[in-house]
């Protein structure tokens, strides 16, 4: 750079006008409205025994099913942009029940977690577990809320008393009126259930004798003798029943994620079924133009006759 | 202080620059051919400074510090509110009716006395704003679901989920009564302690668990209210001469006499209609207005203006001193030519 003494000083000056001007732009433009997409979204956590099974991979640990739904909940809402709605509900025996209906996540972020914290397998008022009927419902409830929320549904898909395949409760409402995801939860070989106390400790596993092996109303029709044959009795056995999930996610029209690996996976399908919303967030441009003004000084002050001396 | 950018603190030694170039400087012939001017020597070193001034203040301004929200504690008027609402499939009924010997199979959700009291409940936080509110989920078991909090939403949220769907078969008052005491264990005594039973229903208690609710009711300095939702008609807490002899042990009775004799501050309302229930949420809101310390979270605070006001001025400073420089070389330069 060879410029005249007179340019030289013109050049500076310049920069040093248009650095000023940009940390007054830095100081004294109001922030600019941005929008970004919110979603209302809603929880349903199954609470039932077979969630107390230990086989959900969470990074290098095996924990809880109901561990790692409570787990994923928690980062779910946290890689949610502020201004989203989240609603937390659990399940028990044949029915969802929302106990939090959709706040938004930055502002109650810690009431929702300690809601969440308290989720616990004796907080359930019946010892079945139909999630079917339960998902039916979540929908039914999800519906009377305002804006109507996706419905994220975290369970192993374990049916308690289990379920014919042509048994299957009705599903009356409309497929895909509202929006959801399921998320299956637990590993794909049969563990034994933890049976708990009232006080919620674990005593013992649920037996063989403990629990029904068949759907009690498909005994008493025409075929049961078929349906009866030679089955293997694992119904006091759990994993994650994937092909019952996918089943009943395509009969409400809802999506199905076998254990994902990240709650950012989740987010996005939510992202692509939900009706988002636009929410204007408020945005300081103030770094960026102050980074300019920043950068300009230093190229009036880098000193370039260092540079040009070693060349020459 | 935080740092929004802490890794733009490492450009900070850049800040020297102006020590170090050299490039405004007019290269001359022999030193000593300049005049020696200590008043030209303090402001060129004056400006340097500025010039390193504003750098620094650019950078740290650019690293975005902040102070991050912090919780002072406030006096203000209020109370401490648990809410236990009867979650049972009774509460699914409309207000107290005549007794058929039929079961309607159509219920009224609009009406029912868990969808008023959803309604006044709500009306009763939202009138409310200093209160802090704890909400317990019960049905055969009893969770604090919402510990006490200041926020409104959450409060409004979970009052608004209790009065959707249907209710429960098996509700036990007397775990979400020992639940609701548990709430105020290990808190700091902040003001009024309230626990607010809305039920349509009594239940008999045995003696242990009588001990047990007393106990922890009245070591935690809790105010008990009981609004009861008439569920029949004309059936009041109290006796009343004349009345039907089949009232004379509901558990509606037992229970309010047992709360009767507890010794805690304890009142209860009976509502049999929507203007009934108003009127004892009233009747609460009006007598609860005490000293209670409440913590409230100062938003965090960004600092960053401070700097950038800094850098502003020492610039406008430089580029001024900068201008009347290049005002002064193109004097100089244009004269030769005249």
């Amino acid at each position: 750079m060879n410029l005249s003494y007179p340019k030289r000083i013109f050049l500076t000056a310049l920069l040093m006008i248009i650095s000023l001007l940009m940390i007054m732009a830095a100081l004294w433009m109001p922030p600019v409205d941005r929008e970004v997409n919110v979603m209302d979204s809603l929880f349903v956590i199954d609470i039932t025994d077979s969630m107390n099974v230990e086989d959900a991979r969470f990074g290098n640990q095996t924990i809880n099913r109901l561990d790692w739904a409570k787990e994923f909940t928690r980062q779910s809402i946290l890689s949610m942009p502020c201004g989203s709605h989240a609603g937390l509900a659990i399940f028990s025996e044949a029915r969802s029940l929302i106990l939090m209906t959709p706040v938004e996540v930055c502002a109650n972020y810690h009431d929702l977690m300690q809601m969440l914290s308290q989720f616990h397998p004796t907080m359930a008022w019946a010892r079945s577990s139909e999630v079917s009927k339960a998902l039916y419902t979540a929908i039914r409830q999800a519906r009377e809320i305002t804006p109507q929320p996706t419905v994220v549904f975290l369970t192993d898909g374990h049916e308690a008393p289990p379920v014919h395949e042509t048994l299957f409760p009705k599903f009356t409402d409309t497929p895909g009126e509202v929006p959801g995801v399921i998320v299956g939860i637990g590993g794909s070989d049969l563990q034994p259930i933890p049976k708990t106390n009232e006080s919620g400790e674990i005593e013992g596993y649920w037996g063989i004798n403990d629990v029904m092996h068949k759907d009690v109303y498909a005994s008493t029709r025409a075929d049961a003798a078929e349906h009866n044959e030679n089955r293997p009795r694992t119904e006091h056995l759990s994993s994650q029943k994937v092909s019952h999930m996918e089943t009943i996610s395509k009969r409400v029209g809802f999506e199905f994620m076998s254990s994902p690996s990240s709650p950012q996976a989740l987010i996005r399908t939510m992202e692509q079924i939900s009706d988002l919303r636009q929410q204007p967030i408020k945005y300081d441009f103030f770094v960026w133009l102050a980074s300019v003004a920043l950068l300009l000084m230093i190229l009036v002050f880098l000193p370039y006759s260092l540079f040009s001396r070693q060349r020459g | 202080m935080n740092w929004g950018n802490p890794y733009m603190l490492f450009l900070l030694p850049l800040a020297v620059l102006p020590w170090l170039s050299r490039n405004t400087e007019k290269q001359i012939v022999w030193q000593a051919l300049l005049p020696r001017d200590p008043i030209s020597t303090f402001i060129s070193l004056l400006i340097r400074l500025l010039a390193t001034m504003t750098l620094a203040a650019l950078i740290i301004a650019v690293a975005e510090p902040y102070i991050p929200e912090y919780t002072v504690q406030r006096s203000a008027q209020g109370a401490e509110v648990i809410i236990l609402l009867d979650r049972s499939r009774s509460m699914d009924q409309p207000f107290a009716r005549r007794h058929r010997f039929r079961l309607s199979t159509k219920m009224n959700f609009k009406e029912s006395k868990r969808s008023v009291a959803r309604y006044y409940l709500t009306e009763f936080v939202s009138s409310r704003p200093d209160d802090r509110f704890g909400y317990v989920f019960f049905s055969e078991q009893a969770t604090g679901i919402l510990p006490l909090t200041s926020s409104r939403e959450a409060t409004l949220a979970t009052i608004e989920a209790g009065g959707l769907g249907r209710g429960l078969t098996k509700t036990d008052i007397a775990v979400a009564l020992k639940k609701a005491g548990e709430m105020f264990e290990d808190q700091p005594y902040r003001g009024a302690r309230i626990v607010l039973l809305i039920s349509d229903g009594g239940q008999i208690l045995n003696t242990d668990q009588e001990r047990q609710i007393a106990s922890i009711l009245e070591q935690n300095n809790l105010i008990l209210y009981w609004i009861y939702l008439r569920s029949v008609n004309g059936m009041t807490l109290e006796a009343m001469p004349g009345e039907s002899v089949l009232w004379e042990g509901a558990p509606e009775r037992h229970l309010h006499a047992f709360f009767k004799q507890l010794n805690v501050p304890y009142r209860a309302f009976e509502a049999g209609s929507l203007e009934a229930f108003s009127a004892a949420m009233q009747a609460i809101d009006q007598q609860h207005y005490q000293p209670i310390v409440l913590d409230e979270t100062m938003p965090k605070e960004s600092l960053a203006d401070y700097f950038l006001w800094t850098a502003m001025i020492c610039l406008l400073l430089v580029t001024l001193s900068q201008i009347y420089t290049l005002l002064g070389v193109l004097r100089a330069y244009q004269q030769p030519q005249k």
